[in-house]
């Protein structure tokens, strides 16, 4: 068993993902036909042999708390351990609005974080669709006795990026450039870090002292001006920060392709997701699909080329998708016709409504609506 | 702890009549329309009718039923105040005990079981029929007439009840005839297997059928006709849905295309969901040149190739240029490219080789002759497999 805990970050919901987090945090945003964001960061910790994970939510988690309830579904309903929801403790922040910074956050949450039982903490955010194999990074981390190691990959998985510039023997980093920064060298940082728990400790107490909320700007840029070294881990797989509704909608349809989808879901390290008991998808004399991935319990009847469907959609006769996101429940009746629209869960599409998007400005559908 | 009712599920039969299907495994975890095995439609079942404790009575090759049912959880009876229990045979003091030698010995051996409940009403399930039923109406009517047994009956074709028990009802509504697998029937009102017993009455009968050296401890031969004989009231409760007893290859082959006409048996009604453990996998991906009509498909796979009137379960991989009609493909089954799979049952984890063939459609009008790959048999490339085989994994084939 692996000395670390797990702690995700869950409580963004970024605005320029619109409509998709008027009701959710970017966690739990719905992906891939059957998960939620957060079930990439739960499962790496899982299969890890992570077993105590705290989930740090400030506002907006009803359907966070909805898809996790205890657990059981990622094997975090331990006896001893597992799953603990970190909500604000209450004495501090409690009438700010958002978390402004990270480190705001934790130190809201610090009071679990003196108790966790481990000496390591892996940092994940909540909003990553990656499948991170954390034995091996941890092994790196310890192996290295750095203090601190952060995940990075040689592309930049958005434009906002945190780079770090490794020193000659690549290990380590003692530079950092923050995000926009007009430097678009060194590695990129997917904002994954493991840490020493006293370090933490250390980082979020002097955050509190100095009213600082920021973890890389705050906290890891004063770590590295005091002459700390940063590990480096190079991650290979596919990344993607869900940040925007493009992104959104661009990841998506990214796991349309063997490769991205192969690298996401390998067979030895499964990703797990809130179980829901239904049935196959029944696909009629008219369905003709193509190029798409579909979840269980769907009745398709329609034409379906290049889309993301979820659990319990239905798509009529007649009706014709490309390049869509459709999450789950939703019904698209006959003859209607969607390209390069998200729609939210449970949409009513009528009877030959035409709704077109761009594949650089999809359009999206909110949660419930009838069009 | 006191339950009304409690159910014990039949499940340790072979299945023989599946060959290579059930090998290796008991017939109620042989995998079915996509989703599901054959006994998550007894355990949804009870779950739905509010009947929290089932015992599954297991013998033959149980080690893959065991660790599906588990603790229960899928089906909501991995409960405080009830639950499942897998009841194996075994020895008492003395050496006594062992296999079970039929399906009354069965429960007349886990009496104690029954008795733990101490329930009124014990509910008797086979772990090999696809239907949706709801068991509490059955008590309901059980209660109501006061019998001291009440039988699921359906009514079938006259041709086909020499297969099933049969039985004649009196003026009074209750049974007034019955014959296990009568040669000459005298009424198409068939037995499912499924009883309700009053348990006091049930535990009498089968103390009293043990005691008879020359009963075979079955149900249908031994319990029910004594019963009758006796003047017990048995009751014949008519179901009206939709039901298939799975236990030769011809019916399994046909409940599944069944499931593709969606009025005969709706699996995606909400009131009565039927649950099933899930494997972790991903979404199923239809490829760009899949060429997909009229199937079911399941979480998991990864389809390039043709595939009509098929039922597929979770996994299965049909490569480009393959083709895959009228046929069912277990978990984990691979379709190499080109390979021709037709009016075929292909086991979980089987291999067919690339451009393979196995099976052929029927004549016009003839009815189809099926052909089977067993779990983990593996056909080589180019190799044809004709129609009405049946391969097991170590290439025996009948």
């Amino acid at each position: 068993m692996l000395d670390l805990f797990g702690l995700i970050y869950a409580y963004h919901s970024y605005p320029a993902l619109n409509e998709l987090v008027i009701h959710r945090t970017s966690a739990s945003l719905p992906f891939c036909s059957r998960y939620r964001l957060i079930d990439f960061a739960i499962s790496s910790m899982t299969n890890a042999g992570v077993r105590d994970v705290g989930i740090v939510m400030q506002k907006n988690y009803q359907s966070l708390l909805n898809h996790l309830e205890g657990g059981k579904d990622w094997d975090l309903d331990r006896g001893n351990g597992g799953l603990t929801m970190m909500p604000p403790y209450g004495t501090n922040n409690s009438d700010k609005g958002q978390y402004r910074g990270s480190m705001e956050s934790l130190s809201s949450v610090r009071s679990y974080i003196e108790n966790i039982r481990q000496n390591h903490v892996v940092l994940f955010r909540g909003d990553l669709a990656v499948n991170l194999d954390l034995v091996k990074i941890y092994e790196q981390h310890i192996a290295s006795g750095a203090e601190i190691t952060a995940v990075c990959t040689q592309d930049a998985p958005d434009s906002d990026t945190i780079r770090f510039l490794p020193d000659e023997d690549g290990k380590f980093a003692s530079k950092m450039h923050l995000r926009h920064s007009s430097i678009a060298k060194g590695l990129c940082s997917i904002e994954v870090y493991i840490i020493d728990r006293m370090r933490l400790l250390e980082m979020i107490d002097w955050c509190q002292a100095n009213a600082r909320i920021h973890f890389h700007q705050d906290a890891l840029a004063r770590y590295l001006r005091r002459g700390g070294k940063v590990g480096i881990y190079i991650h290979e797989g596919y990344v993607s920060r869900i940040s925007s509704v493009l992104s959104y909608y661009k990841s998506n349809l990214d796991m349309l392709n063997f490769e991205n989808r192969d690298q996401l879901f390998p067979d030895d390290q499964p990703v797990y997701t809130k179980g829901r008991s239904s049935v196959s998808t029944y696909y009629d004399e008219n369905a003709s699909v193509t190029n798409s991935l579909i979840a269980d319990g769907c009745k398709i009847s329609g034409e379906v080329e290049n889309c993301v469907i979820f659990r319990g959609v239905k798509i009529k006769k007649g009706a014709k998708l490309s390049n869509c996101i459709i999450m789950a429940d939703t019904i698209v009746s006959e003859d209607a016709e969607l390209t390069c629209v998200i729609s939210d869960k449970n949409v009513f599409f009528n009877r030959g409504v035409v709704l077109m998007g761009n594949s650089s400005l999809p359009l999206t559908v909110p949660k419930n609506m009838i069009v | 702890m006191k339950k009304e009712c409690i159910a014990m599920l039949l499940a340790g039969g072979q299945g023989s009549r599946l060959y290579a299907l059930t090998d290796r495994a008991a017939k109620p975890i042989v995998p079915f329309g996509g989703k599901y095995r054959i006994i998550d439609f007894p355990l949804s079942n009870c779950a739905n009718s509010g009947i929290d404790v089932v015992g599954v009575l297991t013998q033959y090759q149980p080690l893959l039923l065991n660790s599906y049912i588990g603790s229960g959880q899928p089906w909501d009876l991995d409960s405080l105040k009830g639950g499942v229990y897998i009841l194996p045979p075994y020895q008492s003091a003395g050496g006594k005990g062992g296999w079970f030698s039929g399906t009354a010995n069965a429960v007349y051996r886990n009496m104690d079981f029954a008795d733990m409940w101490d329930p009124d009403y014990v509910l008797i399930l086979s772990g090999d029929h696809i239907y949706k039923m709801n068991y509490a109406e059955m008590l309901a009517a059980h209660k109501d007439s006061g019998a001291d047994c009440t039988i699921a009956v359906i009514r079938v074709p006259k041709e086909e009840a020499s297969r099933f028990g049969i039985m004649s009802t009196g003026e009074d509504g209750f049974v007034s005839e019955f014959a296990e697998k009568p040669k000459k029937p005298k009424s198409d009102l068939a037995s499912m297997g499924i009883y309700i017993f009053s348990w006091k009455k049930l535990r009498e009968y089968l103390l009293r059928d043990e005691a008879n050296p020359k009963s075979d401890k079955d149900f249908g031969k031994n319990i029910i006709p004594l019963m009758l004989a006796e003047g017990e009231k048995l009751l014949p409760f008519p179901f009206g849905g939709y039901w298939r007893d799975v236990g030769t290859l011809d019916s399994l082959w046909e409940a599944n295309m069944d499931l593709l006409d969606p009025n005969l048996i709706d699996l995606f009604d909400v009131n009565w969901p039927i649950r099933s453990r899930s494997p972790i996998k991903p979404p199923q991906y239809l490829g760009q040149n899949a060429k997909l009509k009229h199937n079911i498909i399941t979480e998991g796979c990864e389809l390039e190739g043709t595939v009509e009137s098929s039922v597929l379960s979770n996994s299965v991989t049909v490569a480009e240029g393959a083709l895959v009609s009228h046929s069912v493909l277990m978990p984990g089954c691979v379709i190499e490219k080109g390979a021709r799979v037709e009016y075929s049952v292909i086991g979980e984890n089987a291999i067919i080789g690339k451009n393979a063939r196995v099976g052929s459609p029927p004549k016009p009008g003839e009815k189809p002759l099926l052909t089977t790959c067993g779990p983990d048999s593996v056909v080589e490339a180019g190799e044809i497999i004709p129609a009405g085989t049946m391969l097991y994994y170590d290439r025996r084939a009948i």
